[in-house]
């Protein structure tokens, strides 16, 4: 088992306790800047309308690059929120890389300052909740160690920003107990027909369930798969 | 090339091979010059595979960013049989295959249990399973992933099956790479997190129907396939709006699928 990146296991050292949204985004964002070779990080999340809303910027470049796509309505970052594929570039001058948004590249390069950017979708399954940004003032890419230790952030921002991270420090709950375990997805949704909810919303559900009966989620999923447990709306 | 009288002494499985070989090549070389899904086409595959080679079961595993295995196509699609595989990814010939880059033969898993105590042990559990084949998905020098062939009766991989089963995996990798033009040569990392991703959905949205169609996981991933493949759908666009939306009543009313020529276990 290779290690984990350094920031990936900063992220897992992050526990939710009582923050809220932004203060989170602040500690995932600031354990990318000092792991990753980039200058800056921001987070935006999805809100209730189909927008998304920048919960926290490292520097007021990052909040440029934010707003610049933002008013333009194009950009990496909104690429990578509807692709939902992360969306690395290494050169915002290099026109092969910029091709589908060469306005606001330009914006990014005169404005901003930054000539490389990487916009990672913050998702788990269908569950959409943001996107993080990753700027540097230099070109070029990002080591390939460097880029799989920031995918692995990404996935453990989602968890965090989820709420479901209840154990930090626990390496070892988070390789193997969830994007491995088949039977927590297919869990989330028999919830989501059980109750008529969201995805995001079923999975809360379970890990409420297993937190107040202290089982661990994958026991609690294994049971909901098993039609052994099933959800009730209002209970 | 095969001389003459090796030809004539062709078996007749190899006749029924050589048609069913020839609508699997043009079946998946039409699905790649299109815009595909990713998850659909290792489906496919994984298929074809039971068929061309003889064997009981196959699946499909990608490794992620943290090189961890994690399944992304199973001929058995049942929560246990696909807890059993990543059983098989932590355990098993399966990771020993992608560590090496290079296959991995249980020609007789009865002598292998000394091994791989906890993955031989779940398999014999489920009965008729003779022997285990490993193949990597080689990219460059690499592995990115593993096809796994599940053999009812011990024995050695014939050589021909050997080198199909190969060309079946060195496939795999080419959809998973060109789902998307491949524009820098650092996208590896980002096809991989997007396919693995695709697959969460498609249990999330097995989940839904199951649940609504009081379903096996098996009998929903049917339906869901079903219904993409005949709307000409993305599957994993499908299971996105099953489990945003809802399109779970369309699904589950559509007319269940004709029995796949994929035997099924």
């Amino acid at each position: 088992m290779p290690e984990l990146g350094a920031v990936t296991r900063a992220l897992l050292a992050i526990a939710r306790d009582t923050k809220d949204d932004r203060a989170l985004a602040g500690e995932i964002c600031r354990a990318c800047v000092e792991g990753l070779d980039i200058d800056g990080a921001a987070i935006s999340l999805l809100t209730a309308k189909p927008s998304r809303e920048t919960v926290f910027a490292s520097d007021a470049t990052a909040e440029l690059l934010e707003d610049l796509q933002f008013s333009l309505g194009e950009g990496a970052c909104i690429d990578a929120a509807v692709s939902r594929r992360p969306v690395l570039v290494a050169d915002m001058n290099d026109p092969a890389q910029t091709a589908r948004w060469p306005v606001y590249a330009a914006a990014v390069v005169r404005q901003a300052g930054v000539r490389a950017l990487f916009a990672l979708p913050l998702q788990w399954g269908a569950i959409d909740v943001g996107v993080l940004d990753l700027y540097r003032r230099a070109p070029g890419p990002l080591s390939a160690t460097q880029t799989r230790d920031a995918l692995n952030a990404a996935d453990a921002a989602t968890l965090i920003l989820l709420g479901l991270r209840s154990d930090p420090g626990d390496e070892q709950a988070w390789d193997r107990s969830w994007g491995n375990r088949a039977e927590i997805h297919q869990a989330t949704g028999m919830v989501v027909a059980q109750l008529g909810i969201s995805a995001a919303d079923a999975l809360a559900r379970l890990r409420a369930h297993a937190f107040a009966e202290q089982r661990l989620l994958r026991d609690v999923a294994h049971d909901v798969v098993a039609r052994r447990l099933r959800f009730m709306k209002d209970t | 090339m095969a001389n003459r009288a090796e030809e004539v002494a062709m078996s007749e499985r190899d006749t029924g091979r050589e048609a069913l070989l020839i609508k699997a090549f043009v079946g998946l070389a039409d699905t790649l010059v299109d815009d595909y899904d990713v998850i659909d086409v290792l489906d496919r595959l994984a298929g074809y595979s039971v068929q061309l080679l003889g064997v009981e079961s196959v699946g499909i595993l990608l490794a992620d960013a943290q090189a961890t295995l994690r399944v992304v196509a199973s001929t058995n699609e049942q929560t246990d049989w696909m807890e059993l595989l990543q059983l098989h990814a932590d355990e098993g010939p399966c990771v020993d295959c992608f560590r090496a880059g290079a296959p991995v033969n249980v020609d007789d898993l009865a002598t292998a249990a000394a091994r791989w105590p906890r993955f031989v042990a779940a398999l014999q559990e489920r009965g008729a399973y003779g022997s285990v084949h490993a193949l990597p998905l080689r990219l460059r020098g690499q592995a990115i992933g593993t096809l796994n062939l599940f053999h009812g009766a011990p024995g050695p991989l014939p050589a021909a099956d050997q080198a199909l089963g190969q060309g079946l995996a060195d496939i795999a990798t080419i959809g998973i790479l060109q789902e998307r033009a491949i524009r820098r040569g650092e996208v590896l990392s980002e096809q991989l997190q997007a396919a693995l991703n695709s697959r969460v959905i498609i249990e999330q949205a097995k989940g839904v129907i199951a649940q609504h169609g009081n379903l096996t996981m098996h009998a929903a991933f049917d339906r869901l396939r079903h219904y993409a493949r005949s709307h000409n759908l993305r599957l994993t666009e499908v299971a996105r709006q099953i489990v945003k939306t809802d399109l779970t009543a369309d699904v589950l009313t559509a007319p269940a699928a004709p029995k796949p020529a994929a035997s099924r276990r």
